[in-house]
């Protein structure tokens, strides 16, 4: 069944009979073998996950670190996803005005019984290198790889050196990590090189490699 | 002591009023335990797993009043499974066999089912008090039978419970013999009930103070009910929504001038501005008002309501209140004791609704605010700094600015020292939950100054385990440690593993703990359970063994004389 998948509120599309199986994607973008695409040292991750707002069109404009303190980023946007996050019980969040409760992320947690109508989350599991418990990110609350990196920043603090004002201390240490999805096919790719459209549709499962 | 007949002493022991002090002196000689034992009537259980029921009934055989509270309080948040445990079932058995004579409830993230609510309204004949706080699993089928049952029932209050709707016939249990209702609450029910047995009951119940009404119920039946029951102290309305010209609107104002007694009011669930002027007539009595559910009531009418009372010492309000209505606040509600400021945009796409100004405002203007729950865009640490001169006498002071690790957005600083300025101010604070960008430094604050502190809440703060261990060797009242997001790992949480046992709980998630250190920690000290949730699903390919240096996602220590639980699920580990 083909899928229809948008970047409108989540309210507006039901994803019945998820199937990433489905190979019919269009797009053109060279796929690498594993070895191949994981050789590479990222070029200069002054923001190891951050790639420029357009996604990968293919064409990999060079990070600024003026990136780190854009307001996108700082934005409470890229927070949808956060579990348990702001702190707020959960009738509190049904009866909050507009649309919290259709951007609310308990559809990634274990046990959720939230009748909500009709909204279909797009949960995927991340692992990160050397952390046994894995995570779950709902990708139909991002709109874009800034919003799922930041989202993956909160996830794993690790990642920077303390997570409280990662994005305020440009000169703090940074490891480097390089975020790998699964695809439809089995194959493990770099996030980011393709358009964030396609690799919503494809992507199975996240793992942070370090 | 030990001449006087046990008697007098019991007389003795009637006086003091805490549970702290009977359990002080039970400890004193075997006379005065077994005096105490026998005429203690009520128990406190903070944490279901610390002790079996089957003690705490056996001890105390002639409890009247017990309360337990179960999951962890980040269960609010969705951090701990639904099926993590906490039933209430082995409680209400153990009473049902040991304490006959039980006459109050009270249980706190807690699942419930309907059996147990069934057993306990068979099992206790004297039964008249239920308070069911944040509890899941049961459903309206639960409630019949407390219906049915508890001829004498006084109280029934359910506050923010996930239960299952299965039809209203519930209401229609309570026989027509009861008379003796002086609190109901069922706001948090989803489903309709049966108006008019809503209205007999209230009306065969003279003694009736406080009703909420939940959000089926229309403003038609909240008219009739205000009419048989003017003398309610305590109201929530259901859906307040009516046209304000029609003749049902005038009755409704009618009706509320008549109550003469109301001093509180909560619901207002789809209230519209045009609605709000029927409240008008008793605002000037009133000490507590909850409009948190009304997000379409804003600014200038809120502004306009808020005017109208003086005497509030209870304000719950959403963010859209502003910065000027908090100010409105400041100059009328000079009673004020317990503010809370829900956000109405949860994720805050929207305007920035309150912001440090609001709170600076309300400090300064309502001298007797000793509780706080904000939610805000921003803080700096000047508006913190003047707020702990402003309020010294905070006892609760929870400040969640929603963008995780925010710095003071003026000095681009941490809020190290405006936190830091509340813990030296407030010496007499026990509750503190802090948000924004925190360094070490607010840990070493709190360690030195906050010496009441009981219950700290921490998320996406610190640099390093020094931070931990600042709290944990500084507070030296800290019952409740709960941490998520922050850096702190084995070094920090071994550092001191006795500071366990004089706290209820630790809870860590998402931090740097590693399985090694919770397994060094639970083999040092045999009397915590030291539970790991994992929510690994099967399908991983697994780590079925995962190696002591990984890191665990959630964590939840406590202390306990129970031994480790035996009804845990699969993905609870106590090491």
């Amino acid at each position: 069944m083909e899928l229809e998948l948008g970047l409108a509120l989540p309210n507006n599309h039901l994803m019945k009979g998820l199937d990433l199986n489905d190979g019919s994607t269009t797009n053109s973008y060279r796929k690498r073998g594993f070895e191949e695409a994981f050789e590479e040292v990222i070029p200069k991750a002054t923001l190891p996950l951050f790639v420029h707002k357009n996604g990968g069109d293919g064409d990999d404009e060079n990070d600024s670190p003026q990136l780190k303190n854009s307001p996108e980023l700082n934005s409470i946007s890229g927070n949808r996803a956060l579990v348990g996050w702001p702190p707020v019980k959960h009738p509190r969040r049904r009866s909050a005005g507009g649309g919290a409760e259709e951007r609310w992320s308990e559809h990634c947690g274990s046990n959720s019984d939230d009748g909500g109508g009709g909204r279909r989350a797009k949960c995927v599991k991340v692992k990160m290198e050397g952390v046994a418990i894995g995570r779950k990110v709902d990708l139909s609350l991002h709109d874009s790889y800034e919003e799922l990196f930041h989202t993956l920043n909160q996830m794993f603090p690790n990642m920077q050196h303390g997570f409280a004002g990662f994005a305020h201390h440009p000169h703090h240490h940074r490891r480097r990590f390089m975020v790998t999805y699964e695809d439809g096919e089995g194959d493990w790719l770099l996030v980011g090189d393709m358009p964030w459209e396609d690799f919503i549709r494809s992507v199975k499962r996240l793992k942070i490699l370090s | 002591m030990t001449y006087f007949p046990e008697e007098v002493v019991e007389r003795i022991f009637d006086f003091l009023a805490t549970h702290r002090d009977r359990n002080a002196v039970s400890t004193v000689c075997k006379t005065w335990y077994r005096v105490e034992r026998l005429s203690r009537r009520s128990v406190f259980v903070g944490n279901c797993y610390a002790v079996r029921p089957e003690r705490v009934v056996a001890r105390y055989p002639r409890l009247r009043s017990l309360t337990v509270k179960g999951k962890p309080h980040f269960a609010d948040f969705n951090l701990v499974p639904h099926d993590w445990g906490g039933f209430a079932l082995p409680w209400i058995e153990a009473a049902a066999r040991g304490c006959p004579g039980l006459e109050e409830l009270r249980l706190k993230r807690m699942i419930v089912f309907d059996e147990s609510l069934e057993l306990l309204a068979r099992s206790f004949p004297n039964f008249k008090v239920l308070v069911l706080i944040s509890c899941e699993g049961f459903s309206t089928d639960g409630l019949a039978a407390i219906a049915t049952y508890c001829r004498v029932l006084r109280e029934l209050d359910l506050q923010e419970n996930e239960m299952e709707d299965r039809g209203p016939q519930w209401l229609s249990c309570f026989p027509d013999s009861c008379t003796s209702l002086v609190s109901l609450n069922f706001a948090c029910l989803k489903g309709e009930v049966n108006a008019v047995s809503l209205e007999r009951l209230v009306a065969r119940c003279p003694n009736l103070r406080t009703l909420r009404l939940n959000r089926a119920v229309s403003v038609d039946t909240l008219s009739k009910i205000l009419a048989r029951a003017p003398h309610l102290v305590d109201l929530g309305t259901g859906s307040f929504t009516i046209d304000h010209r029609a003749e049902a609107y005038h009755k409704l104002i009618n009706n509320f001038i008549k109550c003469k007694s109301l001093r509180s009011l909560s619901g207002f669930w789809d209230a519209t501005p045009r609605c709000l002027p029927a409240v008008y007539p008793i605002c000037g009595n009133l000490t507590g008002l909850n409009l948190s559910y009304a997000p379409a009531i804003q600014g200038a009418d809120l502004i306009k309501l808020i005017r109208q009372c003086s005497k509030l010492q209870r304000l719950w309000v959403l963010d859209c209140i502003g910065d000027k209505g908090l100010a409105v606040v400041a100059n009328t509600c000079k009673e004020l004791q317990e503010l809370r400021v829900f956000p109405s945009d949860v994720y805050g796409e929207g305007i920035a609704a309150v912001t440090e100004e609001g709170l600076v405002a309300v400090s300064s203007g309502c001298p007797k605010l000793i509780s706080l729950l904000y939610f805000c865009h921003q803080m700096t640490n000047a508006a913190l700094i003047t707020v702990a001169k402003n309020c010294p006498q905070f006892t609760r002071f929870r400040l969640c600015i929603l963008d995780p690790g925010k710095p003071d957005p003026v000095t681009n600083q941490p809020l190290d020292e405006g936190f830091g300025a509340i813990v030296q101010s407030c010496k007499d604070l026990r509750r503190l939950s802090l948000s924004g960008h925190l360094t070490d430094q607010v840990f070493l604050y709190i360690g030195m100054y906050a010496e009441r502190l009981e219950m700290l809440s921490i998320a996406f703060a610190g640099d390093s385990d020094k931070g931990m261990v600042y709290v944990l060797n500084g507070c030296k009242n800290l019952r409740k440690l709960e941490i998520r997001d922050s850096p702190f790992g084995d070094a920090a949480l071994l550092e001191d593993v006795g500071k366990y046992e004089t706290m209820r709980s630790l809870w860590m998630s998402s931090c740097d703990v590693t399985l090694g250190g919770c397994k060094t920690l639970a083999a040092k000290m045999p009397r915590l359970n030291v539970e790991v949730i994992n929510e690994m699903d099967e399908s991983d390919e697994l780590e079925e063994n995962p190696s002591d240096l990984h890191r665990v996602e959630k964590m939840y220590v406590y202390r306990t004389v129970a031994g480790p639980r035996n009804d845990a699920p699969d993905f609870v580990w106590t090491l």
